[in-house]
């Protein structure tokens, strides 16, 4: 039986601050344990909170993106609960007075937009990492008290593939803002995937959540195998029950965490160490005035002034790092389709092949740009053009490997001519040919200078001229 | 300072290591290399309510639980007392975490009242008040969440400051209750007040709730002339007074100040808000207390109680390290702060502090300072006093928990001899007019006679 599908999702995402939501402890991912913190993130007695404006700044930023009305008077509170990885025993969030509610994004699933609503974003304050081995349990506080915003979808998501499309568009906003390193693997973008299903819309069935998808390719099968897994009981007649699960990859279905026993009481209060926090409006506009460029609207630009496919600008916009070095590109050269297709062909594969990312291109953009123009310029053939590339990405200078490699283009009539004739002295059966209106011995006889010349000779140049002495024969 | 006795860290100490066995007020005895820093304070000696963090100086805050807690880093005013030349003698003791009033819920015992040892010296800064009456030092920091520098002022005789709400930074201050929380401290003259706030008051960066407001030099500027001063008697609470002898006390200091040309008007607070000060206290204190300390789980810190995983430890922990008392109000702060509760419990006394606070704010509409009793007894004996103030009691015993509640600057200031024991009065003013509470004070102070009030060790 079909059943309605309703999923709703929350995401955590990291903030890219330098220091902590209320401390001066530096925020870095991957350091020595326990080695960016400070008294206030170790909960001591008698620290304070002071928030982060950068934090705050950044907040602002996803707001405005996701077209929420915006809460001016910054207000924090405590969720009160005792927790190991919880060091004051308390997490500063922002319950009652979130800084961004009624927003949306939009999304796009084969080809088809749908606008998917967001219920609220808040700040708050991360956990600390812990660590369970046979030989105990370890905390790391280096993540406690990172700045996080949470973004909550109203339930307006009714498949895997638009759960996926929902978490993916968050991602690449969020990228291109500035705001997150939005990196699932690493936990700086978490997201928590509530289902459930119903016989039809106007009923909700029992949710069950999903923890810990460290990939958008995953958000999309747990959620598949979680419908699968809820339609099969369903079916059968057994009842969904209210869990937290996992999705086990290589069992390609979601596992039972741990039941929902009641709602925890949290007892939310205001936090009375930071009063409300008037903000100053032209500092908020000034904020919000100073966007970066959205992924939506840079695919936009790029089709209408570089007059690519939304094919290509799509993929170019996906990563926003390849997109970026296109720009850079641009600047150098005027072939921007060219340059599109070799960022997204040769330059692509380069770096996967060799594990790297756009962030870490090994040859300039000035020598890609340059590589591109003297191909278009006819200096060299495309087929030379590849094998200057891949010297390129070496971080050479194509001109000079060019000239290196001798592979400069003949474009001198003289030089051209003198072989041209010497080739059609050697070949009067082609001439013959020619004349009979075999117009194939052209392309022969064009072969024969190329040769002569090795490869040097510009092919349209030489075509040209042997057409030319041909007909004077 | 301007009182010459004690003004040296040695003598200090000596005093204090004389009276220890009959006071018990002090936790742990400081012995630093003197400060060499020339500042407001050079070379006094100065005791420090046991929850003011001290970099490497066991802070307790006299609970079991910090028993063994020596803090990495100092609070913001250790530094600046360090900055003007203070020398710290002693960590002095407090009922547990601040919860208490007595002075005899702290985890080294009751502490006695230097006038009479068999009556408490107040709380909590019992330690810390009961050292200055005692002629140990001149100056010594507490906090103030419900009177707790005030209160124990007056029962020790001494001259007991908690300024404007935001006035002096709080970091590094073991908590009570965030929003109740003052820093406040004891001295036995109205100028040496004046020149510690001074010292300890200003903008702390690591306090969000820390005031930018300029801070004025008010022992220089110090001034008791009267004209033009519109003192409010507080009517509502001198009315409960039953102590006569005390009525006539405060009623002939409110003739002298009427003397010396201060316009002398009543000023009363609706009764059904008095009534109300001390459960919407303990319930906004209590409730804040229990997320304050959610801290102290013997996971990072002071005191461990070990466990099979770490929700024993914590849960071990917690049973052990604290007081039955203690529990007990968390119980109490948790319970007014379920989802099912916060409307008619925690919420609802939010709601009511704040009526209560606008009603507070109308009586200084037509005055400069509100006058009355600190409190309406004399203190009481150790045998006698409960524990707890979870019973009813007037509201007299608890009207200065409204400076707590409206932020604003009040002083307590002795006032004479009830039965050989101090009594006092309590001054306040509208926020931030720190320099018109000493004003006054100064004049009260000049009326009474009792500058510099206390027993030589």
């Amino acid at each position: 039986m079909n059943y309605f599908v309703t999923i709703g999702i929350e995401i955590h995402c990291e903030l890219k601050t330098n220091t902590k939501m209320f401390s001066g402890a530096p925020v870095r991912f991957g350091e020595i344990a326990n080695t960016c913190t400070s008294v206030v993130d170790l909960g001591h007695p008698g620290c304070l909170p002071c928030v982060n404006k950068e934090a705050v700044a950044l907040a602002i930023k996803a707001c405005t993106a996701m077209h929420c009305d915006l809460e001016t008077l910054v207000r924090f509170d405590r969720k009160n609960y005792y927790y190991s990885d919880l060091p004051k025993g308390f997490q500063i969030t922002q319950q009652f007075h979130p800084i961004g509610t009624n927003g949306y994004v939009e999304i796009d699933v084969d080809g088809e937009k749908k606008q998917i609503r967001i219920e609220r974003i808040h700040m708050e304050e991360d956990t600390a990492k812990q660590f369970h081995k046979d030989t105990g349990t370890y905390i790391d506080f280096n993540r406690a008290g990172t700045p996080l915003i949470e973004i909550v979808s109203k339930p307006d998501m009714h498949s895997a593939k638009e759960a996926a499309a929902y978490v993916e568009t968050l991602r690449k906003n969020l990228l291109y803002l500035n705001v997150s390193d939005v990196k699932m693997e690493e936990g700086s973008m978490r997201c928590d995937v509530n289902i459930s299903l119903s016989k039809d819309k106007d009923t909700l069935g029992t949710k069950t959540e999903i923890k810990n998808l460290n990939s958008i390719a995953n958000v999309q099968k747990a959620v598949q195998a979680e419908i699968e897994r809820q339609s099969a009981l369903l079916d059968a007649g057994e009842k969904v029950e209210q869990a937290t699960r996992r999705y086990d990859e290589a069992q390609k279905t979601t596992i039972l965490m741990r039941k929902k026993e009641g709602n925890v009481d949290y007892k939310y209060f205001p936090e009375p160490n930071i009063f409300p926090i008037q903000l100053d409006l032209d500092w908020v506009k000034s904020i919000q005035d100073n966007l970066e460029e959205l992924p939506d609207a840079r695919l936009a630009r790029f089709m209408k002034d570089y007059e690519l496919s939304e094919y290509d600008a799509g993929v170019l916009v996906s990563d926003r790092e390849m997109a970026d070095f296109f720009e850079e590109v641009l600047k150098s050269t005027k072939f921007a389709k060219k340059a599109c297709n070799w960022i997204i062909g040769d330059v692509s594969a380069y770096l996967n092949k060799n594990n790297l990312s756009f962030a870490k291109v090994p040859c300039s953009s000035e020598n890609l740009a340059s590589l591109i123009n003297v191909i278009e310029a006819g200096e060299i053939s495309g087929k030379q053009g590849k094998v200057v590339f891949e010297e390129v990405m070496q971080g050479k200078d194509p001109k000079k490997v060019i000239e290196e490699k001798g592979m400069k283009q003949v474009s001198d009539d003289g030089a051209i001519l003198a072989i041209v004739n010497s080739v059609l002295d050697a070949n009067p059966q082609s001439i013959e040919d020619f004349k009979n209106g075999k117009d194939r011995a052209v392309g022969f006889l064009v072969g024969q200078v190329m040769k002569a010349s090795r490869g040097q000779a510009n092919p349209k140049r030489t075509n040209e001229l042997i057409q030319e002495e041909l007909k004077k024969r | 300072m301007e009182i010459s006795n004690c003004v040296n860290k040695n003598v200090a100490i000596e005093k204090i290591n004389a009276v220890q066995p009959k006071l018990n007020a002090v936790v742990t005895m400081v012995d630093e290399a003197d400060n060499t820093k020339e500042g407001k304070l050079s070379g006094v000696p100065v005791a420090l309510k046991d929850n003011i963090s001290t970099c490497g100086i066991r802070t307790t805050a006299s609970s079991r639980i910090l028993d063994n807690y020596v803090p990495v880093y100092d609070a913001t005013i250790v530094k600046k007392l360090r900055e003007a030349g203070a020398d710290f003698v002693c960590k002095a003791s407090m009922d547990e975490l601040g919860m208490g009033g007595t002075n005899k819920n702290a985890y080294t015992g009751a502490v006695h009242n230097p006038y009479d040892l068999d009556r408490i010296p107040g709380g909590s800064s019992g330690g810390c008040a009961a050292l200055v009456a005692a002629g140990c030092v001149p100056l010594a920091i507490g906090t103030d969440t419900g009177d707790s520098v005030r209160k124990p002022a007056a029962y020790c005789g001494v001259v007991g400051v908690k300024p404007t709400y935001g006035r002096i930074s709080r970091y590094g201050i073991i908590p009570y209750a965030s929003s109740l929380d003052h820093v406040g401290y004891f001295t036995t003259n109205v100028k040496d007040a004046a020149l510690a706030l001074e010292v300890l008051a200003g903008r702390d960066d690591h306090d969000m709730t820390s005031s930018y407001e300029e801070v004025k030099e008010y022992s220089k500027l110090l001034n008791g002339d009267l004209t033009n001063k519109t003192i409010g008697v507080f009517k509502t609470v001198i009315d409960e007074v039953e102590n006569e002898e005390l009525k006539a006390q405060f009623n002939a200091l409110v003739s002298k100040l009427e003397e010396k040309g201060a316009k002398i008007v009543e000023v009363e607070m609706p009764k059904e808000y008095m009534e109300l000060i001390a459960p919407v206290y303990k319930t906004i204190a209590n409730a804040e207390a229990t997320a304050n300390h959610s801290n102290l789980d013997g996971i990072r810190f002071g005191m461990r109680e070990e466990g099979q995983d770490l929700e024993e430890v914590m849960t071990n922990t917690r049973t052990k390290g604290f007081s039955s008392y203690v529990r007990a109000r968390f119980v109490i702060g948790s319970y007014s702060l379920f989802e099912e509760n916060q409307d008619r419990l925690f919420r609802k006394a939010q709601k009511i502090r704040r009526l209560i606070v606008q009603a507070y704010a109308k009586m200084f509409e037509e005055c400069d300072a509100v006058l009355s009793v600190a409190a309406p007894t004399i203190a009481p004996l150790i045998n006698e006093s409960t524990n707890v103030r979870f019973g009813v009691s007037s509201f007299a015993e608890e009207h200065m928990q409204l400076q707590n509640f409206s932020g604003y600057p009040s002083i307590t200031l002795p006032l004479g001899k009830v039965d050989s024991m101090p009594v006092a009065v309590n001054l306040t003013c509208k926020p931030f007019e720190e320099q018109k509470m000493f004003d006054v004070s100064s004049a009260i102070e000049e009326c009474t006679g009792l500058k510099g009030q206390c027993l030589e060790g």
